[in-house]
């Protein structure tokens, strides 16, 4: 009895709520959210359109009957909620859920449906604010799916109605009690600082539940040659060419990553967004390594790949020297732009989901893709992280020694190399071990060679290394890296030449690093025993060269202004414009009759070429004006009469009487402005 | 933390708030969306706002009585002038009183508002106690806060005119001579004085001014008749005391109209006070400071006694 008694008070009609202003806002903070998802592409634009259109009509449905709902109306919404949600279940569980999106766009569809639903019977204050609450759920699922910074409109617009419908619900009920402006802008700056304390101090979400998580073709196209290197020239299923100097960016390959790595090529990189990576930690995004070096190109000769058809989330095995139970990093990558067929990941990849049944695995622990990845694409890799300290690294003795096939393949010179090597002994004389070897020969470099993208052209048989070594010393990663692992196997230590991404700028709203063409780079595996494969990145030591002030700084400032969202900064730079523009409406608007009736004649004075002195009462100015209409009406006498008489005597005319004024004050006008000059001065 | 200040009906918020928290952060550690984050922390900044915020609006706010009526009568609705900082709910506790809304409506100068008090017992009230809430600005959660107010004056509620006594005519009164019937304000001149402030124009001697040159009024004998003296012995029991205030109070103005002089005893909190009392608001006056008598309200006076009332020549 008492669940029922309480059913049947939770169902009692509610006092109706009268204002139009915050039904407005609730709508729209509900069509916000539906446009958002849309955006998103949660929502079809037909559905999109359907459910804008049906909540437009269900608000003012719903405010016309808000007094007297009809009966029906009940009955006809809890049918269609039940229907909704018998869909969703239905929906979710009638295949696989292959990935997150399998079920949050059906969710999208029914949180949409029931704000649709719901939009009908909106009679109180308290189904207003269900609507608010819904369509942050909405909002919700969206923002789980958002990638870049053009939700932030749709963020800030859905905020802003939120904000004001919450404001209009406390003036509903207090009877009109409006927030001031200051109070307004207080509770603004209050909600923003409020925000922004866990925005700063909670760590960035991560997954805490595994679950399928994304993966999706995106524009992908079919590769030739499944397994085969493609997509680097520009179209994701075009296999790979050897880079020339006329390729899209003078290194053949759209972004460099193709069958060889040519040293000789001057690539010069654009910011375009290559991807955007949602991490748990920043890593080198590792694609491709070379083991043969010619003097001036790489190339792989070494590793085998091997496709895995396990389907997706694919089993990779781990790399010498990974440990399964290392640190996890999950990573997902949102392929933006058409990019090589290769499978990006941090090392010590463990589990792969992919929209594909097979992936090639190589055994230097890179993975290459069976399609073409285009934009839209998007996989998500498990890798386990072993970081080992300095200290381990330097007393590293231990552990399977590399098997003599790859020891040699790994310390491989296209020929000798006297000067490099005696360089690179001279720099390790007192160092023991292999770590403290590398580490001193990535000192050497760092304090003996400058970074710079802009460099001669290789000359013709010319060899990289000695090039870089013993020519001016000045180079970028390709350069750098080359010598070091040069340096390191003319010391008889394997080393190998890796080429990814390294993780870009750190969006901490997207939660996304964004890795962009010129965040491409080139880096040395370096065998360490015990541990495998360790990432050594020797161009993080070097300086730049000779600087640029000017150029650098135009540089930058270029580079800044394209990272500026574009879409929410108008949206608030255009807010801002309107508000100033009402706010300085408001503060100039007259505040009353009178003044407004003294605006008008001042007005008409100024138009016929006889404005206000500063010395001049207000009588006086229109007794003037009187001698300038003619002087037989007194209607200028009249109207400042009445003026002085309210603002100076208290007396203010009824309010009809107060209109037919201001309206007389705008009809009059002066005519004889040729005479205006010469009367009253 | 401002004595008094709590919030309204707060489960639900207190459920709601971290229900919408816990689900939002499940929603953003289960995507790892940075969006969903960001967007909850607004959510959170607003539902934290919303609640929290009309305790500092609350604890600010600021109540005056503009102006306020100095008598009362129990059980009649008064109006009392309020200017509040910003706009509040008030409900009058002592005097009672229903819900109002005041405060200014989209100004940033206090507003006046009126609210009505419904004094249910007779008393002096130095000052309002009133429960002021508010739920600015999201409208999401009232916070409520008793706040005593002072008045400009002390404000006098009268018992209710109840049901007077039976006044009893003794046998030695004869037609025309009854002592109800003399006249208060009466009495014969006795001779002319200089005029004191306070002194009624009606008895101005303008001969006599006019001889002397100075403002003279005349100087009346004492009333012609005895004056009734009530005598009200409050019982200690509240509801009982009332009754008697308000029967005492149709006596005596039963009396007054009658144009008997009428002597009002009873006992205050400073002790027994007697005193003429001349009309009726003054009587209500001396009945609202009333308090119960030392003996317990037993009525002690060689006359007629009914309920704590008695009557005596």
């Amino acid at each position: 009895m008492k669940v029922l008694e309480a059913v049947r008070r939770a169902n009692q009609p509610r006092t109706p709520e009268d204002s139009v202003r915050f039904r407005v806002a609730c709508s729209g903070a509900v069509l916000v959210a539906i446009a958002a998802c849309a955006s998103l592409g949660e929502l079809s634009s037909l559905s999109a359109w359907g459910a804008v259109t049906l909540v437009a009509v269900g608000t003012c449905f719903s405010y016309v009957t808000r007094v007297h709902p009809p009966g029906w109306i009940k009955l006809l919404l809890a049918v269609s909620a039940v229907a909704a949600v018998v869909w969703f279940f239905h929906h979710v569980s009638s295949g696989p859920i292959s990935d997150i999106t399998s079920v949050e766009d059906p969710l999208t569809v029914l949180f949409v449906c029931i704000l649709v639903v719901h939009s009908f019977h909106v009679p109180s204050a308290r189904d207003l604010m269900f609507s608010l609450g819904a369509s942050a759920g909405l909002m919700a699922v969206g923002a789980a799916q958002a990638i870049d910074l053009h939700f932030g409109g749709y963020a800030l617009a859905w905020v802003g109605f939120c904000l004001w419908g919450l404001t209009e619900l406390w003036r509903s009920a207090s009877g009109g009690g409006r927030v001031s402006i200051t109070g307004l802008g207080a509770t603004v700056v209050g909600v923003t600082l409020v925000a922004a304390l866990p925005f700063l101090l909670l760590p960035a979400p991560s997954v805490a539940v595994r679950i399928n998580f994304l993966a999706r073709p995106g524009n992908a196209g079919s590769v030739a040659v499944p397994g085969a290197l493609a997509g680097d020239a520009g179209s994701p299923a075009e296999l790979s060419r050897a880079g020339t100097p006329s390729g899209p960016t003078r290194v053949g390959g759209y972004l460099g990553f193709a069958n060889s790595l040519d040293t000789a090529l001057r690539g010069q990189l654009s910011h375009t967004v290559v991807m955007l990576v949602r991490a748990q930690r920043p890593s080198y995004f590792v694609g491709e390594t070379f083991n043969s070096w010619d003097g001036e190109n790489w190339s792989t000769t070494k590793q085998t790949t091997a496709a895995i058809d396990d389907g997706s989330p694919f089993s990779l095995p781990l790399p010498e020297g990974d440990d399964a139970n290392g640190q996890t990093d999950l990573q997902t990558f949102y392929i933006k732009t058409s990019t090589a067929d290769l499978v990006f990941h941090a090392e010590g990849a463990a589990e792969l989901w992919f929209p594909a049944s097979t992936v090639f695995y190589s055994s230097d622990g890179t993975v290459v893709s069976p399609i073409g990845l285009g934009s839209g694409a998007v996989y998500t890799v498990d890798s386990r992280i072993v970081t080992p300290t300095a200290q381990q690294l330097e007393r590293a003795s231990g552990g399977p020694p590399l098997p003599a096939a790859d020891n040699e393949a790994y310390t491989q010179l296209p020929h000798p190399y006297p000067q490099a090597q005696a360089l690179a002994e001279s720099v390790t004389a007192g160092a023991t071990n292999t770590y403290d070897k590398v580490a001193a020969l990535i000192a050497w470099i760092g304090a003996n060679t400058r970074y710079s993208t802009d460099i001669p052209a290789l000359p013709a048989g010319a060899d990289t290394v000695n090039e870089f070594l013993f020519g001016n010393r000045v180079g970028f990663c390709e350069q750098i890296s080359t010598s070091l692992a040069v340096m390191l196997r003319s010391l008889g230590i394997p080393a190998r030449e890796a080429v990814g991404y390294v993780p870009g700028p750190y969006n901490p709203v997207t939660d996304l690093y964004q890795v962009e063409a010129d965040d491409a780079h080139a880096w040395v595996q370096v065998w360490i025993p015990g541990y495998g494969w360790q990432n050594f990145d020797p161009t993080a030591a070097v300086p730049a060269a000779n600087p640029s002030p000017g150029a650098t700084a135009l540089t930058d400032l270029g580079h800044a202004l394209r990272q500026v969202p574009v879409a929410p900064v108008s949206a608030v730079l255009g807010a801002v414009v309107v508000v100033a523009a009402f706010l300085r409406w408001r503060r100039r608007r007259p505040a009353n009759w009178a003044e407004r009736v003294a605006r008008s004649v001042e007005r008409a004075g100024r138009r016929a070429g006889r404005p206000r002195r500063a010395s001049e009462t207000f009588a006086e100015y229109a007794a003037n004006l009187d001698m300038l209409s003619g002087g037989d009406t007194d209607a200028w006498t009249c109207l400042a009469s009445a003026v002085e008489e309210s603002v100076y005597g208290g007396r203010e005319p009824p309010p009809g009487t107060q209109r037919d004024l201001v309206d007389t004050a705008n009809r009059m006008r002066l005519i004889r402005r040729r005479e205006a000059s010469g009367v009253g001065s | 933390m401002i004595h008094g200040l709590r919030p309204a009906r707060p489960l639900a918020p207190l459920i709601v708030s971290p229900a919408i928290l816990a689900t939002w952060w499940l929603v953003a550690h289960n995507s790892g969306a940075g969006w969903v984050q960001a967007l909850g922390d607004v959510v959170f900044g607003t539902l934290l706002i919303g609640v929290l915020g009309p305790c500092v609006i609350l604890a600010r706010a600021q109540v005056k009585v503009v102006a306020a009526p100095t008598d009362g009568t129990a059980g009649l609705p008064l109006e009392v002038r309020l200017s509040a900082s910003t706009r509040l709910r008030i409900r009058p506790v002592v005097p009672p009183g229903p819900d109002v809304l005041i405060g200014p409506v989209g100004s940033r100068r206090a507003a006046d508002d009126h609210v009505i008090l419904l004094p249910r017992r007779r008393g002096i009230h130095d000052s309002v106690v009133l429960h002021i809430s508010t739920a600015a600005p999201f409208g999401l959660q009232w916070w409520k806060r008793r706040v005593v107010v002072a008045l400009p004056a002390a404000l006098h509620i009268a018992p209710k005119c109840g049901t007077p006594m039976a006044l009893a005519v003794q046998a030695r009164e004869h037609a025309g001579e009854s002592i109800l019937q003399a006249s208060a304000h009466g009495g014969e001149p006795r001779g002319a004085r200089p005029y004191r402030p306070g002194d009624n124009r009606r008895h101005v001697h303008w001969r006599a001014t006019a001889h002397t040159g100075e403002l003279m009024v005349r100087e009346m004998e004492g009333p012609a008749a005895q004056p009734v003296k009530v005598i009200v012995a409050l019982p200690r029991d509240k509801d009982a005391a009332e009754r008697v205030a308000e029967r005492a109070l149709g006596t005596i103005v039963r009396l007054l109209d009658r144009g008997a002089p009428v002597l009002l005893c009873t006992s205050e909190v400073s002790g027994p006070v007697e005193g003429a009392v001349d009309e009726r608001r003054g009587a209500g006056r001396r009945l609202a400071r009333a308090v119960a008598a030392s003996n317990g309200g037993e009525a002690t006076a060689d006359g007629d006694a009914i309920a704590g009332i008695a009557l005596s020549l």
